[in-house]
């Protein structure tokens, strides 16, 4: 796919997105299954916040700080991760349909974390977590093994994703169902499709420092993300260690990928569409597309589960099916765009 | 429980039971029964001696009417029997501890199946089969008529949706028609009336709640255990007991158990959280334990009322669905209440 030449100015893409990231924000926590009216939302942000001493009903407080607040949090963090994962798998396999959910990394750690529940190994968030990594690496190792050793190439990349994918999310349904005792663990509507119901404050205290940290990281190989773009060749010839760097950003994907799917389940298609949409408007460069992409995942993520809490009234959409209901027309409307200049 | 039940109607079903040789005998003649059920007309030239019960109310009236011999199979079990059946039901043939298959029950070679709930055994689709499925075989299907006036079984709900309110006399047609099957019509009447006296002496015990109101909800259980909780709605039967002691249920939907988030709940604010203790464990927070400690720690519903005041007050989950378990449901949750000290 090539890109219009005309490119919005970096700065003028993060203060617009940062702004749709505040409104998405303010709507995430003014809308929900009881009617909340904003001077009580704006008490309970100056108390929380800023410290204010004002009086507000404890129960509203809960919902809006505790509920809805914490989980427009976690869900700017997740889209954020999601959408650059699919940034620099993208450009690392120069394949542009890669991203954790189609290659089964997802899928890998919801199967890695389903067995940390039922083996009963650590406790919490941070072992659910490892247990997500083992898996996503897992699902990394099966596919590349597949794809390499089917011959390499970057559609066997897919096929190979497709495959673990299936497998793992086999695996995850299976362990899930034979499992004597449903408490332990969630349903499998949650591994497979993502559900943002039981977020709370401690969760975002793993997902945004996460993000953070990695969306770094990231940025430090921005260039070597852009030489990857004309191939490992070129890329060694410009001077990159190409083994150590692609390893070194795979663990991070890997990692970035089992954090969200810990705490939100496997959702598809922000790594997809996101990473696509950004790149069209602010260009290739990765020391641009790395911010600008996470900030958009997170405007994208938060939108999608506004949309989930309002498009059924008084139902729950799982997450996932939003985000591929959304962001399959998006995808369609940009290829279709693009058609022109290609 | 028992202290409600006035010697005079004990004494009457005493005499009852010992008469049961009359009505027994009687059947032999082989009097056809006929009966209306979800819109099917259900016959009997004999009384069936092989019953295959799907759902554990249904299983414990057949239990209540002395049919335990006749039980060939049961499945869909939610928690342990009560003590009054615990001997008569000791050993049950369990075909499945939840769902059945089909062919399990029909391998069973039932001469009739009783079913409590419309979505095992169905008119066009059930986890179980179809009321067809059971006809190719020659097998009548009788299901809870309870559940004939349900509809609206959506993902969300698999309990569905009531077109009118449950009430105790839905429950006493099902004994009323399962006696008359069984070929057992007195032990039948008997029943209801025992049934009713209980009915109606918890109702004068919780005669004192009623003169303030309570508002409540009662909680199932749920599919995460701190995401949004399956609740009874306003048709089913924790609404039918908030009705005979005076509570208000806060939830007003008709489905039977709408999923209903927590933001909508503390914001309901009720004065007492009703909690399903069951020995079942397929869903995240059957677990009583669980249910308590999610209210007790969760930044939101620590801040409710009735978890502030300890007003949490645990009921047998059966006692909850429209079984004869609703009856004794009354009393447990008047006694609890006023224990609580929420009367006037």
């Amino acid at each position: 796919m090539s890109y219009p030449r005309r490119r919005f100015p970096l700065g003028w893409f993060l203060l617009l997105a940062g702004a749709a990231l505040l409104a998405a924000g303010s709507a995430a926590i003014s809308i929900g299954d009881v009617r909340i009216p904003l001077p009580a939302i704006l008490k309970v942000l100056g108390r929380q916040i800023f410290g204010l001493d004002l009086t507000v009903d404890p129960i509203r407080e809960g919902i809006v700080w505790h509920y809805r607040l914490s989980r427009a949090v976690v869900a700017a963090a997740a889209g954020g991760a999601l959408a650059l994962c699919g940034c620099v798998l993208q450009a690392l396999l120069r394949n542009p349909l890669a991203e954790p959910y189609l290659l089964g990394i997802a899928a890998g750690a919801s199967t890695g974390a389903v067995m940390v529940i039922i083996l009963g190994v650590g406790a919490g968030a941070v072992s659910l977590t490892l247990g997500a990594f083992g898996g996503a690496a897992a699902a990394f190792g099966l596919v590349a093994l597949l794809a390499t050793g089917t011959g390499g190439g970057t559609e066997r990349i897919i096929l190979a994703g497709i495959a673990g994918s299936q497998l793992f999310n086999a695996a995850t349904s299976f362990i899930v169902t034979t499992s004597a005792s449903a408490e332990q663990t969630r349903g499998i509507m949650f591994w497979l499709l993502g559900s943002l119901g039981g977020i709370r404050w401690p969760d975002a205290g793993l997902a945004v420092p996460v993000v953070l940290i990695c969306g770094l990281l990231c940025l430090r190989r921005a260039r070597a993300l852009d030489a990857f773009a004309f191939g490992e060749d070129a890329a060694a010839a410009l001077g990159i260690e190409t083994g150590k760097v692609r390893v070194e950003l795979f663990a991070i994907t890997a990692f970035l990928t089992a954090a969200m799917v810990s705490l939100i389940g496997a959702v598809g298609f922000v790594g997809l569409v996101v990473p696509h949409a950004t790149r069209f408007l602010v260009g290739p460069g990765h020391e641009r597309l790395i911010p600008a992409t996470v900030l958009a995942g997170a405007v994208f993520m938060v939108g999608a589960d506004v949309l989930s809490r309002t498009v059924v009234p008084g139902q729950v959409l799982p997450i996932g099916v939003v985000t591929a209901l959304f962001g399959a027309p998006a995808f369609v409307a940009i290829l279709w765009r693009s058609r022109r200049t290609s | 429980m028992t202290k409600y039940i006035p010697v005079a109607v004990g004494g009457l079903s005493l005499l009852m039971a010992a008469g049961l040789a009359f009505p027994a005998l009687a059947q032999v003649g082989g009097a056809a029964v006929t009966i209306e059920n979800c819109g099917r007309t259900l016959e009997f030239d004999e009384a069936p001696e092989r019953i295959v019960s799907i759902g554990q109310g249904t299983t414990e009236i057949l239990l209540s009417l002395g049919l335990a011999d006749r039980i060939a199979g049961t499945a869909t079990w939610v928690s342990d029997l009560p003590g009054e059946l615990a001997e008569a039901g000791a050993n049950l043939p369990r075909i499945a501890e939840n769902t059945p298959g089909f062919e399990a029950v029909v391998g069973t070679r039932p001469d009739m199946v009783a079913v409590q709930w419309i979505n095992d055994i169905g008119p066009e689709q059930g986890r179980v089969g179809t009321f067809a499925q059971f006809e190719d075989f020659g097998i009548p299907v009788y299901v809870s008529p309870a559940e004939c006036a349900k509809s609206e079984f959506g993902a969300a709900s698999g309990d569905g949706a009531r077109s009118e309110a449950w009430s105790s006399d839905l429950l006493y047609r099902e004994v009323a028609e399962l006696a008359d099957i069984g070929g057992v019509p007195s032990e039948g009447e008997a029943l209801i009336a025992d049934s009713r006296e209980r009915e109606a002496a918890a109702a004068r015990d919780a005669e004192a709640l009623a003169a303030e109101e309570i508002s409540v909800v009662y909680w199932f259980s749920s599919p995460e255990i701190d995401g949004e909780a399956w609740l009874a709605g306003g048709y089913g039967a924790p609404q039918w007991i908030s009705n005979v002691i005076g509570l208000r249920n806060v939830v007003d939907s008709h489905e039977e158990w709408p999923l209903v988030g927590w933001e909508t709940i503390a914001d309901h604010d009720p004065d007492v959280i009703v909690l399903g203790t069951m020995k079942r464990r397929n869903q995240p927070a059957d677990n009583v334990a669980l249910k308590r400690e999610f209210l007790e720690t969760d930044p939101l519903t620590s801040q409710m009322t009735a978890v502030h005041d300890g007003r949490l007050v645990e009921l047998d989950a059966h006692a909850m669905n429209p079984t004869l378990r609703a009856i004794d449901g009354v009393a447990r949750l008047a006694e609890a209440i006023s224990a609580l000290g929420l009367t006037r």
